[in-house]
């Protein structure tokens, strides 16, 4: 499953790593828009299998922050 | 006996019963294989029992052995929630509803009909556009001229219009339900596009018809306006929008009912908005704790998703209530702008109040937003709500900054506005403005750094809002609990206010 920014924003906190066991509803991500922190969430529980982005990435619309598997 | 018409009753009878067999029972099985409901099962489910009244029953055309084919529409009248309606359904199973000009005079009647009784029109879409077979049964081709469209246009500033998208619409389909007020898809038994994956393959572009014109493309982008999981809940949808409308412009927004108590306030409020500036909150719980308890239905939310548009209730009566998303940044990107555009304009066209509650933190800047085109499309939502007459009240719930902040209202009417104590406001955010409005001044500084703090600090002092209310330059600061109280009184007021009648402009969809 793939947990993505859905707005344009600038990555202000990685939450987790490769291996981690995340639980549904856990921030995995804080991004940042017109000053604010916006916390980005997992829908579901799994196993961080990949992490694209970098605190202080510029991130679009759509773009894949983290992959979880089960 | 005396002779009597009896023989003539039973074959209008009889034809009838041809009709209500639509394409015949492989078309009908092949409808229900796809998981759709057929054109005479949706108006049934979508109208009170009992009240659908047909016109145009015996209409259709003859095959090559002079069978009886009915036309690929379900046309007539109705009530919803015991208000009438006409409606107009697509038979998917007759030549896949295609309307071909060969039979369009009767395509035309609903809406020339909903235009002429002033009544609501639902349009049930299922069809792959235009076809080529027209052609061949006329005998000849003609130059486009998409038959009633002059209906189509006069009904979206005279009718309420609604279009479910209930299967694939193309071509002139879809235009059928983007021609709406109010347009609902179901998640993966309806698609809307200009032209289907076949025509698309001969661009050379390979696409199913959900990548091309699934609800994932069509309610993000805002050409549909909301998704459902199925035909039922369109059907509901349906009746709950309309139960906010009047049942034309000739008329007013009826009071509903309600149980909830004008003056409830909700001691959440008080802490909704969290006193870190960087922080987000919930301005959907916001709206829900101040409007009539579950009467809020938002419309649009996944286009434009900074700003929140949706109908509700204030001690009954309808109003249209508009409020940034700050989970979203709030800001007025070329999207949400064109959201309240729409939104507004729906408002002015139905005579429905505005209750406008306020965190903008202004137009988005950077090359993204200037390559999107955002200053036209803001523009336009600062146009539509500079000539909105409907009544308006606003409530500063956090940020009102530059043109987007200016935009929440037109600031030459007499102001029906409140901020709360959250409110901040200004041509720019004291942060990012310093370096900008006072860079002579802090470069010329012994201590560039020292002078730059110097002035923000400053600036925060007289940002305060209490300096703001005591200029006037706020109407009104309340305690976020009183804020139902007197959007309830607002509602109240501009009831007797609401003018009968047709906008200044027409509604363009």
């Amino acid at each position: 499953m793939e947990i993505c920014a859905d707005l344009p924003a600038v990555v202000l906190e990685l939450g987790v790593a490769v291996g981690d066991a995340v639980d549904a509803g856990q921030v995995v991500a804080v991004l940042e828009s017109m000053k604010l922190e916006i916390p980005i969430e997992t829908p579901a529980s799994g196993t961080v299998t990949a992490v694209h982005v970098a605190v202080g990435e510029t991130v679009d619309d759509g773009q894949v922050l983290v992959e979880l598997g089960e | 006996m005396n002779e009597d018409w009896s023989a003539e009753v039973d074959a209008i009878e009889e034809r009838r019963s041809l009709a209500r067999r639509m394409g015949g029972e492989a078309a009908v099985a092949r409808q229900h294989a796809n998981g759709r409901l057929t054109a005479r099962v949706r108006v049934a489910r979508l109208l009170d029992d009992g009240s659908f009244r047909e016109v145009g029953s015996l209409a259709g055309r003859r095959d090559a052995e002079d069978r009886f084919v009915p036309n690929n529409q379900v046309v007539g009248r109705g009530r919803v929630d015991g208000r009438p309606v006409v409606v107009a359904a697509d038979d998917f199973t007759i030549r896949g509803g295609s309307l071909d000009k060969s039979e369009f005079a009767k395509h035309v009647y609903p809406e020339r009909f909903a235009h002429e009784f002033r009544l609501p029109l639902v349009r049930l879409v299922e069809s792959g556009g235009g076809s080529l077979s027209g052609i061949e049964s006329l005998g000849y081709s003609y130059v486009p001229d998409n038959p009633g469209w002059d209906d189509v246009v006069r009904n979206l500033a005279t009718v309420p219009v609604v279009a479910l998208a209930l299967g694939p619409c193309g071509g002139i389909a879809a235009a059928r339900v983007a021609a709406s007020h109010y347009s609902v898809m179901v998640a993966k038994t309806s698609q809307v596009f200009a032209g289907g994956p076949p025509l698309v393959a001969q661009t050379g572009e390979q696409i199913d018809k959900e990548s091309l014109g699934g609800s994932r493309v069509q309610t993000r982008n805002g050409t549909v306006t909301d998704v459902v999981g199925s035909e039922d809940e369109a059907f509901a949808r349906a009746a709950r929008f309309l139960s906010y409308l009047p049942q034309s412009v000739f008329e007013t927004p009826a009071r509903g009912e309600t149980a909830d108590d004008p003056q409830r306030r909700d001691d959440w409020l008080l802490g909704a908005v969290p006193r870190d500036p960087r922080k987000i909150y919930a301005m959907r719980r916001v709206i829900e704790a101040v409007v009539d308890t579950g009467s809020f239905f938002e419309l649009g939310a996944e286009w434009g998703r900074s700003m929140i548009t949706g109908l509700a209730r204030l001690d009954g009566w309808p109003v249209a209530v508009m409020a940034e998303d700050c989970r979203y940044g709030g800001a007025l990107t070329a999207d949400a702008a064109r959201k309240a555009e729409w939104f507004v304009d729906l408002a002015q066209t139905f005579h429905l109040p505005v209750v406008r509650l306020v965190d903008q933190p202004g137009i988005p800047i950077g090359s993204a937003a200037e390559q999107a085109g955002t200053m036209r499309h803001a523009v336009r939502a600062l146009s539509a709500v500079h000539q909105a007459t409907v009544p308006w009240c606003s409530v500063l719930v956090r940020r009102v900054f530059g043109v987007g902040g200016a935009a929440h209202t037109n600031a030459a009417r007499a102001q029906f506005r409140y901020s709360w104590p959250s409110g901040r406001w200004g041509s720019l955010p004291t942060l990012g403005g310093v370096e900008a409005g006072f860079k002579a001044r802090i470069e010329a500084a012994e201590d560039p750094e020292a002078e730059r703090s110097r002035i923000a600090d400053r600036l925060e002092r007289l940002a305060d809002p209490m300096r703001t209310a005591e200029a006037f330059g706020i109407e009104e600061m309340i305690d976020p609990r009183d804020t139902r109280p007197l959007l309830c009184e607002f509602a109240n007021l501009a009831a007797p206010l609401r003018d009968r009648g047709p906008a200044a402009w027409g509604y363009r969809g």
